[in-house]
């Protein structure tokens, strides 16, 4: 057996810092606070994010840990401005040419914002059970439905949609007869009302999207008819990883406040072994997180994924998000009242809900081992 | 008759009592049920509630309203009680009781480390920032000097209003003062021990408050579990999730036991800590089973998931509430290094 290397190459390191920088520089408290109370979208910080290079998809690395930095700084500022790229993915691997050139490039450059459409009002989970038609006219689709709680949904410009052109075979194959397609906000029927009042992540952009009678050319069909539902499952496979460098910067920057706090107080406070224990619980925990969710990635951005993998990092991740904001209140108590770490306590609450809920992901894991029985047999 | 006042007159309006606060109206409706100085005996405008109705009382409104409930708490518990403690402050009582008026406790107990208000000959000077209805009519400030503390009935000259995490209907911010004492505002002396023995006394009041938050977050998850479908099944007929639920249930339904049996104050603390740990699992609970929708504030279940945390903040600080326990029940020496 070989040795395994932990290092990330050096300039994904050098990224990494750079991030971390920009962060600590653009995502002032003052403006932390702002899109917290207001819940706008930060679009003008958006835009430095892209002048400053970090949108990229030539090296998925970098965009992981500049997900992690951003997070560790303002979990809401930091998806906000990535995830304006939401979805790419999917053209990336599926979309034509000319899709490309549209609706792909011009997002990577920051001209357009993208948003992925999936979740309806009646099936967030169970991506099989949506309900939204998009049927086959004389000059190309008409698409009708209702979309809930979509990233972007009232900001991006483009949205890649799910929808069920055909019924189901059988109730065993619910997942056939689904179509992706991309709807540009802007056109007749489409009608996006942002959703306020969100406990966390309030910089983000959330919206109830109904379509009535859209009609969708036929350029505008991704991959294969009736195949949409494996086109977002891979995308799903890609998503995660970036929702587990969500959480555990999240994690980290909640360990960054807790050792500010101690720093801040005398010295025989952090010296209570009490303490002590619960700061490498922590630690142990974030590191772990950390870990796992690299494997992930690795097996992901080499083009060999491992569904079960993934979902095992984006649950544990969360969970340790969860996990390690409630340890720093136990420390810091009262103190936490109207601070960073009240803010981040809220915002991880997320990471167990979206991309897939983590009761999701323990289908998903559980469903790859017991696989393996069956080949065993 | 406090079940019917909770359903018929809180559980409508509570999401407009966490936007708009508690109003006079509500008050005077605690006032007229006797609840804001519902332990005090009747000598004293009390009601006379043993400390056992008293705690079914919290946890019923808590099911509700848990902000009413804490205020409810904030007024009897830790403001009349105490004025109570001090005698001679039957004025002050009478205007609370009768929800005329408001009062608060301004303390550094529940902190890691002292707020810095002090009392130096009769000088009242210094700030706390953690102060729950800074805007009350009366405050009751613990206020330091070399030795001994006090308790100082005070007005502050400035307050600066937070939002807070949970219970939003009630203010919470800074309260700073200045100002020379007249003596018969000097309530207690040594107020430092009778406040921390009061807190730990009456733990189990908010362990109360926090079963009642519990019971309501697992009671509207059951609720959704019946109306939810995903993969054409409730989400009750999933294991995992009737599962958890009915574990909840379990634990809370056990903890309400142990409220009613609770003698001692060591009882009384660990009680406060477990019901508090309970309800922030059971609004996590909760708000996962609502899925996105518990993360929105429409529902009302991502309320439970803030009041939880909050309540803990505010009532409890681990690390002193488990070593004065340990140095009770272990050793004296437990909890040393």
């Amino acid at each position: 057996m070989s040795d395994l290397s932990f290092e990330l190459p050096q300039e994904v390191e050098e990224t990494r810092k750079r991030a971390r920088d920009f962060a600590l520089r653009e995502f002032t408290n003052e403006l932390i606070e702002h899109f917290d109370e207001t819940e706008e979208y930060p679009n003008e910080i958006r835009k430095k994010v892209f002048d400053a290079g970090f949108i990229t998809i030539e090296n998925p690395w970098n965009m992981l840990v500049t997900m992690e930095e951003f997070c560790r700084v303002d979990p809401g500022i930091g998806l906000s401005t990535l995830a304006s790229v939401f979805g790419s993915e999917i053209l990336l691997l599926y979309g034509t040419d000319e899709q490309k050139e549209k609706y792909l490039y011009p997002t990577l450059k920051g001209e357009k914002i993208s948003a992925v459409a999936v979740t309806e009002p009646g099936a967030g989970s169970d991506v099989a059970g949506i309900s939204s038609r998009i049927e086959k006219t004389e000059k190309g689709w008409m698409l009708n439905g209702h979309k809930m709680f979509i990233t972007n949904g009232t900001v991006a410009d483009h949205y890649y949609l799910l929808a069920r052109s055909a019924p189901p075979p059988s109730k065993e194959k619910r997942h056939h007869g689904l179509t992706l397609a991309i709807v540009e906000r802007r056109w007749n029927g489409v009608n996006p009302v942002k959703l306020k009042g969100k406990l966390g992540m309030r910089a983000t952009d959330t919206a109830e999207i109904t379509f009535e009678n859209v009609a969708v050319p036929n350029e505008n069909i991704v991959g294969e008819e009736g195949k949409g539902f494996y086109i977002i499952m891979t995308f799903f496979n890609i998503s995660r990883v970036y929702v587990a460098a969500q959480s555990v910067g999240t994690a980290q920057g909640i360990l960054d406040l807790l050792l500010e706090y101690l720093a801040e107080k005398p010295a025989s406070f952090r010296e209570m072994e009490y303490v002590q224990f619960a700061l490498a619980e922590i630690s142990a925990l974030i590191e772990a997180a950390r870990n796992i969710t690299y494997k992930a990635a690795t097996k992901v951005f080499s083009f060999n994924p491992d569904p079960a993998l993934t979902s095992m990092a984006k649950y544990y991740a969360a969970e340790i998000a969860n996990q390690v904001a409630n340890t720093a209140f136990k420390i810091v108590g009262i103190e936490a009242s109207g601070s960073k770490l009240e803010k981040l306590y809220r915002d991880a609450k997320i990471t167990e809900i979206w991309e897939g809920t983590s009761e999701i992901e323990k289908l998903v894991i559980s469903r790859m081992i017991l696989k393996k029985i069956q080949e065993v047999k | 008759m406090i079940e019917q006042f909770a359903k018929e007159e809180l559980e409508n309006v509570a999401q407009k009592i966490e936007k708009e606060g508690i109003s006079k109206d509500i008050r005077k409706r605690l006032a007229e049920l006797g609840l804001l100085a519902a332990t005090l005996p009747q000598s004293e405008n009390g009601s006379g509630i043993d400390r056992r109705s008293f705690s079914l009382v919290l946890m019923t409104i808590a099911k509700y309203s848990a902000s009413v409930a804490y205020f409810t708490y904030l007024q009897n518990t830790l403001v009349n009680e105490i004025l109570s403690k001090a005698q001679k402050r039957k004025e002050e009582i009478i205007k609370i009781a009768s929800g005329e008026s408001t009062g608060t406790l301004v303390h550094d107990l529940n902190l890691n480390f002292p707020q810095e208000v002090y009392i130096k000959g009769y000088e009242l000077y210094g700030s706390n920032s953690f102060v729950i209805l800074p805007d009350a009519d009366l405050h009751l400030v613990l206020a330091r000097s070399e030795s001994p503390s006090y308790l100082i009935m005070a007005n502050p000259v400035k307050i600066e209003k937070k939002k807070p995490l949970g219970f939003r209907a009630i203010s919470f911010g800074v309260a700073s003062y200045k100002q020379t004492i007249e003596e018969d505002r000097i309530i207690l002396k040594d107020a430092d021990s009778l406040l921390k023995s009061h807190f730990f006394d009456t733990s189990d009041q908010i362990a109360a408050i926090a079963l009642g938050m519990s019971e309501s977050a697992v009671e509207k998850a059951i609720e959704y579990s019946k109306e939810r479908k995903a993969f054409e099944s409730y989400l009750y007929e999933f294991q995992p999730i009737s599962a958890v639920l009915t574990d909840m249930k379990g634990r809370i339904e056990e903890m309400k036991k142990a409220l009613m049996l609770s003698e001692v104050v060591q009882d009384r603390i660990l009680l406060k800590l477990n019901a508090l740990e309970l309800s922030r699992l059971a609004s996590r609970v909760a708000l996962q089973i609502h899925g996105g929708y518990g993360y929105l504030e429409d529902l009302g279940v991502e309320r439970y998931y803030r009041d939880s945390m909050f309540l803990t903040m505010l009532s409890s600080n681990y690390i002193k509430d488990i070593k004065t326990v340990s140095k009770e029940i272990i050793s004296p020496d437990a909890f040393k290094i």
